[in-house]
C-alpha cells in the first residue's frame, strides 16, 4: 500500500479517478480506529488510488469470508464523500454477532476486503430541505454522521438538529467530533440522550428514551423538519409511532436499518419482549414512559418492562432505598398521578396503596407517572 | 433476687392493714426492683384492641428501659416484640403508634415480617443465617379486647383463670367494634404505687370528686354505715341487689368477682348502678354517645369495673368505655394513660360530643394527680410514716398492698434464675 500518496508529485494537481467495484472488487483497510469501546471505524482506500463517489448516507456491501461462509453485509458508510481517498465503516460490536465481532477481531491495517459500489435511496442529497432532524441510535449514527460530515465538508451551515441516542454517555459514537462540528457551525446542533449513566456520573444531558416530550423539548420545531432516522428496528418504529401521534407528514420522513445481523437480532429481542402486546402500547413499550420528581425536580424515562427506582437510579436520581424487593418499604414514596404495575412483598399496606404511595423498587409504570420526591 | 437487706426489711417489716413505708414510693433501687420483678414478670395491660385495628399497625410501650412494640398481624392476632433490632440494636419503631409493612430497622434496614423473622438484611454475606436474628417476642394476651404483655419468660400461667371468669363480662360491650375517640397522658409526680392506692378507694370521693360521683356512688366500694348515711347506703344496697338480679336475666353478668389478692394475675370486677339517669359515667348520667355498644337495646346497664394487678382499671358501659394504663416512670414519676372507646362507627359530634364524653374522667384524673402527688409530697417527709387504712372503705387498697409485698416475696424467695442465664449466654 502506498502511504506515502501525500507527497506524490502530482497527486495534488487533480481529482482521483473513481472507483469501480466492477472493475476493481478489493479495497484495503488503511486504518482501524476505536471510536468506544465496542465500535470500531475501519477506513478503506482503493490499491490504484482511485477514489470514492457517493451521496451521504448510502451504503457499501462487504462481501465476507467467515469460517469458510460467504457473507454478504451492508454497511452505512460514515465517513463524507467530501473526502473522497477513503471510505469508512463504523461496526458495533454485536453479541453474537458473526460479522461485526470477526470485523473488530481479524480486520487489520493492510487487509484486503470484497466490497461492493455504495448504493442506497437514504441520503438527504435527494432531499432538499432548510431544516434536518437527524434521529439515530447506536451504531445507526454512521449515515447521519457520514450527511452531518459532507455539510460540515461543503461549509454548507444547514440548520440540522442531531439527535442520538446511546445506551450511556460512554457509548456516544463521534461525541467530541459532533461537539467540535456543532462549535464550528450555527446552525447545527446536537443532543445525546442516553438510557441510562453508566461511568460518567457527571454526565449533564438527559436520561431515559428518546419520547415525543423530549423530541419536542430537543427540536421543537421538528414538525417543519425533514427527518431521516437510522437505528435498531425497535427504535425505529418506536419514532415512527412517536411522529405518526405528532401527526408527522410520512413524505419528510426516510429511514435506514443499519446493519442487518442488528436488525435481525434486536427485531428478535423487540418482539420477544412484547410478545402479543396491544398495538396502543407498542409506543410505550419502546419508548418508555416519563417519570417525573416533582420535589426534586428530576425528568427520567423508565420502561415499562423496568422498575420505576432501578431507572431512577440508572438516571442518577438518587432515592431512599433498600431491599429492591418490595419488602423493607423504604423507597415508598406518594404517587400524584399516573398508574404502576406494584408486585410487593409485603412493604406497603393495602390502605396505603389506597391513599397512593407506591414502591418504587418493584412498580413498573403504566403511563407517565409524576412522583411527590 | 438481688436487694440489699434493708430493703428485704422493709418488705418482710411491712405492717398489715397500713401504707407503706416511705421507701417503697421513693428509694431508686425499690422503683428498680418493681421495674423488674412486677412490671418484669406479670401481666400488664398496655392497649385496646382499637390502638391497632389493622394489619400493621402498631403501639409501642415502654416499661422500665424496655420498648415494646406490639403489632396486628396479617391474620389479625396481636403480637409483641421488643423494639430493638437484631443487628446493633437501634429502636425500630420510634413513634407511640403507626402503620407499618413490615417492621425495619430505620438504621440499615434490616426487616422483619410480623411474625418477627428477618426477611432482609443488606451486605451481610453468604454465611450469615437469617433465622438466628428474628425479634425477640414479648409474651400477649388479648382478653376482649384489652391487649396485656408480659415480659418473664415464664408469665404467670393464672391468666386464664382472669380470662375465663372475665370474658363474659366484657365481651357484650364489644370493645373489639370500638374506636379510640380520646386518649390523654397525664403524667403525676408521684410513685406509681399511690396512683394505683388512690385508684382502689372511693374514701376520697365525694368531697374530691363532683363530677365523678354526679353518676358514680360512692357507697359501691365500701363505706361505713352511720346514721347519716344509712337510709342512703340501705337504697343504694337494694337498687345495686335489684338491677344486678335485672342485668343477669338479661344475660350480663354483674356480680362482684373479687380476686385481688389471691391471684398473681389478680383482678376484681362489678356491675354497679349508676345514679341520676343510671346510664353512663357523664355529668347527667346519661349516655355520652348515642350508638350503643355491641348489641345493646337498652342505655341504663350502669357501670362495669374491671382492675387488674398491678396496673389498670377500666369502667364499662352501654355506650362508652373509659381505659386506664398505669406506666411507672421514675420512683416519683408516673404515666397515667386514659382512653375513651364509643362504638367506631360513632360520628364525633354528631352521635357524640368529645367534650362530654371525657368531661367526667378529665375533671377526675386532675383531681387524681392533685391529690396522688399530695400524697407523694407527704411520704418525702420526715414526719411520714404508715397510717392505717379504713376497714370499711380502704380493704381494696389494703390488697393492693398485700398483692404488692407478696409479690415481691416471691421473686425474693425464687431462684436467681435471670443471673443463672446471664451465665449460660456466656458459655
Amino acid at each position: 500500500m502506498d502511504i506515502n500518496k501525500l507527497n506524490r508529485p502530482n497527486f495534488w494537481d487533480a481529482m482521483p479517478p473513481l472507483w469501480n467495484s466492477d472493475r476493481e472488487d478489493s479495497l484495503v483497510c488503511c486504518q482501524v480506529r476505536a471510536e468506544t469501546h465496542d465500535v470500531k471505524s475501519f477506513f478503506f482506500v482503493t490499491p490504484d488510488g482511485s477514489g470514492f463517489i457517493f451521496q451521504p448516507g448510502q451504503f457499501i456491501t462487504l462481501e465476507l469470508e467467515i469460517n469458510d461462509e460467504a457473507i454478504n453485509r451492508c454497511y452505512t458508510v460514515s465517513s463524507s464523500p467530501a473526502r473522497p481517498h477513503a471510505i469508512s465503516i463504523t461496526v458495533k460490536r454485536v453479541p453474537g454477532g458473526p460479522v461485526s465481532n470477526w470485523l473488530h477481531d481479524n480486520l487489520k491495517v493492510g487487509d484486503k476486503v470484497k466490497v461492493l459500489q455504495p448504493a442506497g435511496e437514504f441520503t438527504c442529497a435527494i432531499h432538499p430541505a432548510n431544516k434536518y432532524l437527524f434521529l439515530s441510535a447506536g451504531s445507526g449514527i454512521t449515515p447521519l454522521m457520514s450527511m452531518t460530515r459532507a455539510h460540515h465538508d461543503l461549509c454548507d451551515d444547514r440548520d440540522i438538529v442531531f439527535i442520538h441516542s446511546a445506551r450511556t454517555p460512554d457509548d456516544i459514537i463521534f461525541e467530541r467530533e459532533l461537539g467540535l462540528i456543532a462549535a464550528s457551525q450555527q446552525n447545527f446542533k446536537t443532543r445525546f440522550i442516553c438510557e441510562r449513566l453508566g461511568q460518567r456520573r457527571d454526565w449533564p444531558g438527559p436520561t431515559g428514551m428518546l419520547s415525543l416530550a423530549a423530541l419536542k423539548l430537543m427540536a421543537p420545531d421538528f414538525m417543519e423538519r425533514e427527518i431521516f432516522v437510522c437505528g435498531p428496528a425497535p427504535y425505529m418504529k418506536a419514532v415512527r409511532n412517536m411522529l405518526d401521534e405528532a401527526g408527522f407528514e410520512r413524505t419528510h420522513y426516510h429511514e435506514e436499518s443499519f446493519s442487518f445481523e442488528t436488525l435481525q437480532l434486536e427485531t428478535e429481542q423487540a418482539s420477544t419482549a412484547n410478545g402479543a402486546t396491544p398495538i396502543s402500547s407498542e409506543l410505550a413499550a419502546l419508548t418508555g414512559f416519563e417519570i417525573t420528581f416533582q420535589k426534586s425536580n428530576r425528568q427520567i424515562v423508565c420502561g415499562p418492562q423496568q422498575h420505576v427506582l432501578e431507572a431512577a437510579r440508572n438516571a442518577g436520581v438518587r432515592l431512599a432505598s433498600s431491599c429492591a424487593q418490595g419488602m423493607c418499604g423504604t423507597c415508598k414514596v406518594k404517587l400524584i398521578s399516573g398508574s404502576v404495575d406494584m408486585q410487593h412483598k409485603g412493604g406497603i399496606r393495602q390502605r396505603e396503596i389506597d391513599q397512593g404511595m407506591v414502591l418504587l423498587c418493584c412498580s413498573k409504570p403504566l403511563s407517565n407517572l409524576v412522583v411527590d420526591k | 433476687m438481688k436487694v440489699s437487706k434493708e430493703i428485704q426489711a422493709l418488705i418482710a417489716e411491712r405492717l398489715p392493714g397500713h401504707s407503706l413505708d416511705a421507701p417503697f414510693y421513693l428509694n431508686p433501687e425499690i422503683f428498680e426492683m418493681d421495674i423488674r420483678e412486677i412490671f418484669g414478670k406479670h401481666w400488664i395491660h398496655v392497649a385496646v384492641d382499637p390502638d391497632i385495628p389493622e394489619p400493621g399497625d402498631y403501639v409501642t410501650v415502654e416499661i422500665g428501659l424496655n420498648s415494646i412494640v406490639v403489632v396486628r398481624d396479617d391474620d389479625m392476632a396481636v403480637r409483641a416484640y421488643h423494639n430493638v433490632c437484631r443487628h446493633r440494636g437501634a429502636r425500630l419503631c420510634s413513634e407511640h403508634k403507626g402503620s407499618v409493612g413490615n417492621l425495619v430497622c430505620p438504621y440499615h434496614q434490616w426487616t422483619y415480617n410480623l411474625s418477627g423473622e428477618l426477611i432482609y438484611a443488606e451486605h451481610m454475606g453468604e454465611k450469615f443465617d437469617r433465622c438466628k436474628h428474628s425479634l425477640k417476642s414479648v409474651h400477649v394476651e388479648n382478653l376482649a379486647g384489652l391487649i396485656f404483655i408480659c415480659l418473664a419468660e415464664q408469665p404467670p400461667a393464672d391468666f386464664a383463670v382472669m380470662r375465663e371468669a372475665m370474658a363474659p363480662y366484657l365481651l357484650p360491650h364489644g370493645l373489639q367494634d370500638c374506636k379510640i375517640a380520646k386518649q390523654v397522658d397525664l403524667i403525676e409526680e408521684g410513685n406509681w404505687k399511690l396512683t394505683m392506692e388512690n385508684n382502689r378507694e372511693c374514701y376520697h370521693c365525694a368531697t374530691n370528686h363532683p363530677e365523678l360521683t354526679a353518676s358514680l356512688f360512692e357507697f359501691g366500694f365500701g363505706y361505713q354505715t352511720a346514721p347519716g348515711n344509712a337510709e342512703q347506703i340501705g337504697e343504694f344496697n337494694r337498687l345495686a341487689a335489684e338491677r344486678c338480679a335485672e342485668w343477669e336475666r338479661g344475660g350480663l353478668p354483674s356480680a362482684e368477682i373479687e380476686r385481688l389478692d389471691e391471684l398473681v394475675s389478680g383482678f376484681r370486677t362489678q356491675r354497679l348502678p349508676l345514679d341520676r339517669a343510671g346510664e353512663s359515667q357523664t355529668l347527667d348520667g346519661k349516655v355520652a354517645c348515642g350508638m350503643l355498644l355491641g348489641q345493646f337495646e337498652r342505655a341504663d346497664l350502669g357501670g362495669l369495673s374491671f382492675w387488674t394487678q398491678p396496673n389498670s382499671w377500666h369502667h364499662f358501659m352501654s355506650d362508652h368505655i373509659v381505659s386506664f394504663s398505669v406506666l411507672p416512670l421514675s420512683a416519683e414519676r408516673t404515666l397515667v394513660r386514659t382512653k375513651w372507646l364509643v362504638h367506631k362507627d360513632a360520628r364525633e359530634g354528631i352521635d357524640y360530643q368529645l367534650d362530654n364524653l371525657t368531661a367526667v374522667w378529665n375533671a377526675t384524673n386532675d383531681q387524681d394527680k392533685r391529690l396522688v402527688e399530695l400524697s407523694q409530697q407527704g411520704a418525702r417527709s420526715s414526719a411520714y410514716q404508715p397510717g392505717p387504712y379504713s376497714p370499711f372503705t380502704e380493704g381494696l387498697v389494703e390488697k393492693f398492698c398485700t398483692w404488692y409485698i407478696g409479690r415481691l416475696q416471691a421473686g425474693l424467695s425464687a431462684p436467681e434464675t435471670a443471673s443463672v442465664n446471664v451465665l449460660r449466654r456466656m458459655d
